[in-house]
């Protein structure tokens, strides 16, 4: 038996919602990347690292807008935010989360590789990624590594897969009944 | 600066399902009731077809500190909105079995109820023709009694039927899940399209949930909902015998206080619990209707553990409820037929699943990364099979919901839930997941693999009882300190069995409503 489709509208895809002097300007997160929209919460080598590991997570998110798309959520009211780790217990703001397991990924790469994530060629950051799962992170100020992974790997795949194209890339139909009416 | 609201008849804090069968009955009953809800309101256009749009409905409210082996997992089980966790659950719909109703008595593990099954039947079968359950009495062996389901069972789509095979292989069996989803249209709502969205709301109405049916059915007859509105204390009477009211916060942060004859607290298990506690006053020290020293005692969760299979076959993994097509329960009802384990177990079979998400298919291979995941959910999008467990959990009085040395935004104590698995309880699961893990063999799975051990539904805290000194409220879930003291969903519970509670909380409500209509106190 298949669904039937008539009865549905399509969702397309993430949009983000940037305020202009003359309206609003929405933008999916892949093109808010595109036009280097500034970031409201991450600094320029926090967003740069966390592309980095994003994308050697989840290939193809870096292009899917994953670092403007956390930035986005980090930076609305907690009730709104389209994160997955609101599901998980961790306090509010959940920027800190964001921003205390960057700095500690940052020191551990620098302390074990010499450079900053974004910096590492692609076999150095997949051990860096390797020191993540198994928590091989000796001296670690940040949420537990693994965690990170596991929640960072999740924005990646959100991004690069849970949208109609990313699914359809799967060769999943994405059958939506409705379609956002509202701004992300 | 504080308003102060016209007394109205019934105060209902929570808009979930317990909530609102209270005010539906009551406004019904020509009652003036008033429902505070503290998140926004959820109407159908909210309802997006997303697995990131769908955490909205998660909760949003003040923090939860959670400990122990087996955490509860509030924040994935608590809803957020009008019609509360109803708005996200899966209407995965069983009864109650005979014996969960005494386990104390038959097994001397946990709490007996204050009634048995017999006197909650009717209920449940209220309930079930004012919402509309599809499913096939007939075929579910190890049903307790009741009526037969009003609409006929969810299509089989592929990975059912595998898994199914696979049961069969062992001599267990499998029969429709029954469910509060329409398998044809029933009393003005249509039917499911079975494309794996609940999980997101369903904006069709053809899931049953608070907004579809009891709560339209409150507003229809004059109730009064408020969104946006965090009840921050209860209030009581100068000689402490009465409740008379709350205190809250509207959305606009101001300070509100609402007068009514009656309160009813339904504001799912830990919120309930943090209420009374953190409501305490000189008549009541310990915090309301915690005489007995047990509220928040003997918070419960169901221990879950998802078995994933890949087959050769196609599996259609995204269509049909999100909640499965198939249940198993063959050894529902002998709680101690395996060595060192106690308690019931049930498998929902072939849950819908998506890419991403929580319980998405790129997170139960989570260990899968870089240039392996996209092969993988390319192949899992058409390949993957899925079987969840349902275990019970031990009413232990040590698991239990307590205020926090924090405080949030309105200086209200936080909760912190304390919960801890026992080893008959842990047992059960390994038994369980062995038992699963054959069966997906049987079905012809080529490689399989699961998925960690979660809390799923959140029962307990304030257990209802006969003896005042050993449960928080009467049958009737009527707080044993004050008269005009109703509590109301899943914390009442003094069992948690291994079944899905929402049927069980509307069957509740419905009673325990019309008790307060009779008894007007």
């Amino acid at each position: 038996m298949q669904p039937s489709p008539q009865r549905r509208s399509v969702l397309k895809a993430l949009v983000l919602a940037y305020p202009l002097v003359s309206g609003t300007l929405l933008l999916s997160p892949a093109q808010a990347r595109l036009r280097k929209l500034p970031l409201a919460v991450l600094d320029a080598g926090e967003a740069a690292d966390l592309e980095a590991v994003i994308e050697a997570l989840v290939p193809g998110s870096a292009g899917a807008g994953a670092v403007h798309f956390i930035d986005y959520q980090l930076a609305r009211p907690a009730a709104d935010s389209l994160l997955m780790l609101r599901y998980l217990g961790v306090p509010q703001p959940h920027a800190d989360f964001y921003r205390g397991g960057l700095a500690a990924l940052a020191q551990h790469s620098i302390d074990r590789y010499g450079k900053r994530p974004a910096a590492l060629p692609d076999p150095a950051l997949e051990q860096l990624i390797a020191d993540l799962i198994a928590d091989d992170t000796p001296v670690w100020a940040g949420p537990p590594a693994s965690f990170l992974y596991f929640v960072w790997r999740s924005d990646g795949v959100d991004v690069t897969y849970g949208t109609e194209d990313g699914m359809v890339a799967l060769g999943m139909p994405y059958m939506a009944h409705i379609r956002p009416q509202q701004v992300w | 600066m504080v308003t102060v609201r016209d007394k109205v008849d019934l105060l209902v804090v929570g808009s979930g399902a317990a909530g609102s069968v209270f005010a539906a009955e009551a406004s019904a009953a020509g009652k003036q009731v008033v429902l505070l809800e503290a998140g926004p309101a959820r109407p159908p256009g909210d309802l997006v077809s997303s697995q990131l749009w769908a955490r909205r409905q998660k909760w949003g409210g003040a923090h939860v500190e959670e400990e122990g082996d087996h955490r509860v997992g509030h924040n994935f089980n608590a809803g957020w909105g009008t019609g509360g966790s109803t708005m996200h659950h899966y209407g995965v719909w069983p009864r109650l079995h005979e014996n969960d109703f005494r386990t104390f008595t038959e097994y001397g593990r946990g709490l007996d109820w204050p009634f048995q099954y017999a006197e909650l039947r009717p209920y449940y079968d209220r309930i079930q023709a004012a919402i509309g359950l599809s499913g096939d009495a007939t075929r579910e062996r190890w049903r307790p009694p009741g009526a037969a389901y009003p609409m006929p069972p969810v299509p089989v789509f592929g990975q059912g039927r595998l898994i199914a095979a696979g049961f069969s292989r062992l001599d267990l069996h499998t029969a429709p899940l029954p469910l509060a989803i329409n398998t044809i249209p029933y009393r003005g709502r249509p039917a499911c399209l079975y494309d794996g969205w609940c999980d997101a709301g369903c904006p069709i109405g053809a899931l049953g949930n608070a907004q579809t049916v009891f709560l339209a059915e409150a507003l229809r007859s004059g109730a009064e909902l408020r969104n946006g509105a965090t009840v921050t204390r209860l209030l009581t009477s100068t000689d402490g015998r009465r409740v008379e009211g709350v205190e809250y916060r509207s959305e606009d942060g101001v300070q509100q206080r609402q007068y009514a004859d009656v309160v009813v607290l339904a504001a799912f298990t830990v919120q309930n619990a943090r209420l009374l506690l953190a409501s305490a006053n000189s008549h009541h020290p310990r915090g309301l209707a915690n005489h007995s020293g047990l509220v928040g005692r003997y918070l419960m969760t169901h221990p879950a553990v998802s078995l994933y299979g890949m087959f050769d076959a196609e599996t259609q993994p995204g269509f049909g409820p999100t909640g499965g097509q198939l249940i198993n329960q063959d050894g529902y009802d002998n709680k101690q037929a395996v060595k060192d384990a106690y308690g019931s177990f049930q498998w929902i079979i072939a849950n819908a699943v998506k890419p991403n998400g929580l319980l998405g298919i790129a997170n139960n291979r989570a260990d899968i990364h870089g240039a392996q995941l996209k092969p993988f959910l390319q192949r899992a999008v058409n390949h993957l099979g899925v079987m969840t467990l349902v275990a019970e959990d031990i009413a232990l009085p040590e698991n239990r919901v307590e205020l926090s040395s924090r405080r949030d935004a309105f200086g209200v104590p936080l909760a912190r839930a304390v919960h801890n698995q026992s080893k008959p309880s842990a047992a059960l699961v390994a038994h369980a997941v062995r038992q699963g893990e054959a069966v997906l063999d049987a079905a012809g799975a080529r490689e399989q693999w699961r998925g960690p051990q979660a809390g799923m539904h959140i029962m307990g805290g304030t257990v209802m009882g006969v003896d005042p000194a050993k449960s928080v409220t009467n049958g009737y879930g009527q707080s044993h300190d004050i008269e005009n003291l109703y509590i109301a969903g899943p914390g009442l519970f003094p069992g948690s069995g291994a079944v899905n509670p929402t049927f069980t909380i509307h069957a509740l409500a419905l009673r325990a409503a019309e008790h307060l209509l009779r008894n007007w106190p």
